[in-house]
């Protein structure tokens, strides 16, 4: 039970550390970007009542949302490189999947909160002459836009936690590094304590802020 | 790029597939036996302890929410068998590990649950002569508990996906064995894609019964709960 923490070993390896925040930050924005972006025509395909659209996209959503991440991450890891025409580095592998994951989680936000908008919006906006897409950009989307923005963010944390599975297929993000150090200096308990400080010091703010944001938009309505 | 596919070759290592499949229930079935009660209980020490005990068990639920599964896992695993001095195979560090994580979420759901509870009930319990732990016990929780069974049942299925990442600790679940199989078979894009129809087959099922009982819930709802719409 005596053991002696010893977090200079953490110091002398603190450029790994950088390295690793800063692709797990990129392999994070990336997905999320991309995800937030498809996600909202997935989400409209599947709010748009046209069936040629409606089936495609939710069997698109369905199997990405009952199938766990890591096995999405390793199918186009391990996979996917067989049939597919160009190579597939670790980088490339995880945002896909988890890109693809979060377009199918993002896309039932979107049709969430298209739904939660009344029919009367809708109906008002073709009255005046708008097209479909006019109405969903001008009318539908800024109001409901707001409504989504905690379950958005809430996305984003999950999301920034699943990046740490891409260690397991060798990116070099955080918990990746920490395992090269680990094995290196023999000192998990202290690699693995910072990891997951550090997860804790990014993420923790944005639960909170998320929180207020809930509160603040129930007061609201 | 025409590629040759066989399933045939996987197909005859199923039962180490579903051996795996097996395993992963079990993590699954074990941390949510663990986890529930110990989920009430934070619950109960965030919502009624005092301050000394409110604030590390709120530290404690929102790191274990905050940080990634996996690198709670290796801690479990490579760290802290050096710290207590004792073994700890890939099973015991799973289930540790799994239990507590979602004990963190399972207290916010417990929280979630007890808060929503309108006080009038513990108003007309007080009238009625109920010390705390009585109406906690007979008149919040069962009410409580009502409301909270999608939420409990969606952590649940979030559970079991996320106990794929014992694979990385050498645990033998469906991932696991699935990637063994590959390396023997090199069937790599078959054994994966079983894998993942087994993983959404086992969980779209449960997401179903979920949503069925949601609605069948949100109907009954407002006959079994006075005064909630």
């Amino acid at each position: 039970m005596d053991y002696n923490w010893d977090f200079s070993s953490i110091l002398l390896y603190k450029q790994l550390f950088w390295i690793g925040l800063q692709n797990t930050v990129i392999l994070g924005s990336v997905c999320l970007v991309l995800g937030l972006f498809f996600g909202l025509f997935v989400g409209a395909a599947r709010f748009s009542g046209k069936l040629w659209l409606y089936y495609p996209a939710t069997v698109f959503v369905e199997v990405f949302r009952n199938t766990p991440v890591l096995v999405q991450i390793m199918w186009f890891f391990f996979a996917f490189p067989i049939i597919a025409p160009f190579r597939i580095d670790a980088f490339t592998a995880a945002s896909l999947g988890l890109t693809l994951n979060t377009i199918a989680f993002s896309s039932e936000i979107y049709r969430a909160g298209l739904q939660s908008i009344a029919k009367g919006q809708w109906e008002a906006g073709k009255a005046l002459g708008m097209s479909y897409s006019e109405q969903m950009r001008r009318v539908i989307l800024p109001q409901s836009i707001r409504r989504m923005l905690p379950a958005f963010m809430n996305r984003a944390v999950e999301l920034f936690k699943m990046t740490s599975l891409a260690s397991v297929i060798a990116y070099g993000e955080l918990v990746y590094q920490a395992k090269v150090i680990s094995t290196i200096e023999f000192n998990p308990i202290e690699t693995y304590t910072t990891v997951a400080l550090v997860f804790f010091a990014v993420l923790f703010p944005m639960t909170i802020i998320v929180r207020r944001f809930e509160t603040n938009n129930s007061v609201g309505r | 790029m025409i590629y040759e596919w066989d399933f045939w070759v996987v197909l005859s290592d199923f039962d180490l597939l579903l051996l795996g499949l097996f395993n992963t229930l079990k993590i699954t079935g074990l941390a949510l036996v663990f986890g529930v009660p110990l989920g009430l209980l934070l619950a109960l020490l965030r919502l009624y302890g005092n301050l000394a005990v409110r604030l590390p068990v709120g530290f404690i639920i929102e790191f274990l929410r905050t940080t990634p599964p996996i690198a709670q896992l290796f801690w479990f695993f490579f760290a802290l068998p050096i710290l207590i001095g004792v073994e700890i195979n890939p099973f015991e560090a799973s289930v540790l590990t799994f239990s507590l994580q979602s004990s963190a979420f399972f207290a916010e759901v417990f929280r979630g649950g007890i808060q929503s509870i309108d006080s009038g009930q513990w108003e007309a319990s007080k009238a009625l002569g109920m010390q705390r732990n009585e109406t906690l016990r007979r008149i919040v929780l069962p009410q409580a508990v009502t409301r909270m069974i999608p939420a409990f049942l969606e952590r649940a299925i979030e559970l079991m996906k996320t106990t794929t990442l014992v694979s990385t600790i050498s645990y033998a679940d469906l991932l696991y064995q699935t990637n063994n199989i590959a390396q023997s078979t090199y069937r790599t894009i078959e054994v994966f894609t079983i894998a993942a129809a087994m993983y959404f087959v086992v969980i779209f099922a449960c997401s179903l019964a979920v949503r069925r009982l949601e609605i069948r819930l949100a109907r009954t709802g407002e006959t079994l709960v006075n005064g909630r719409t």
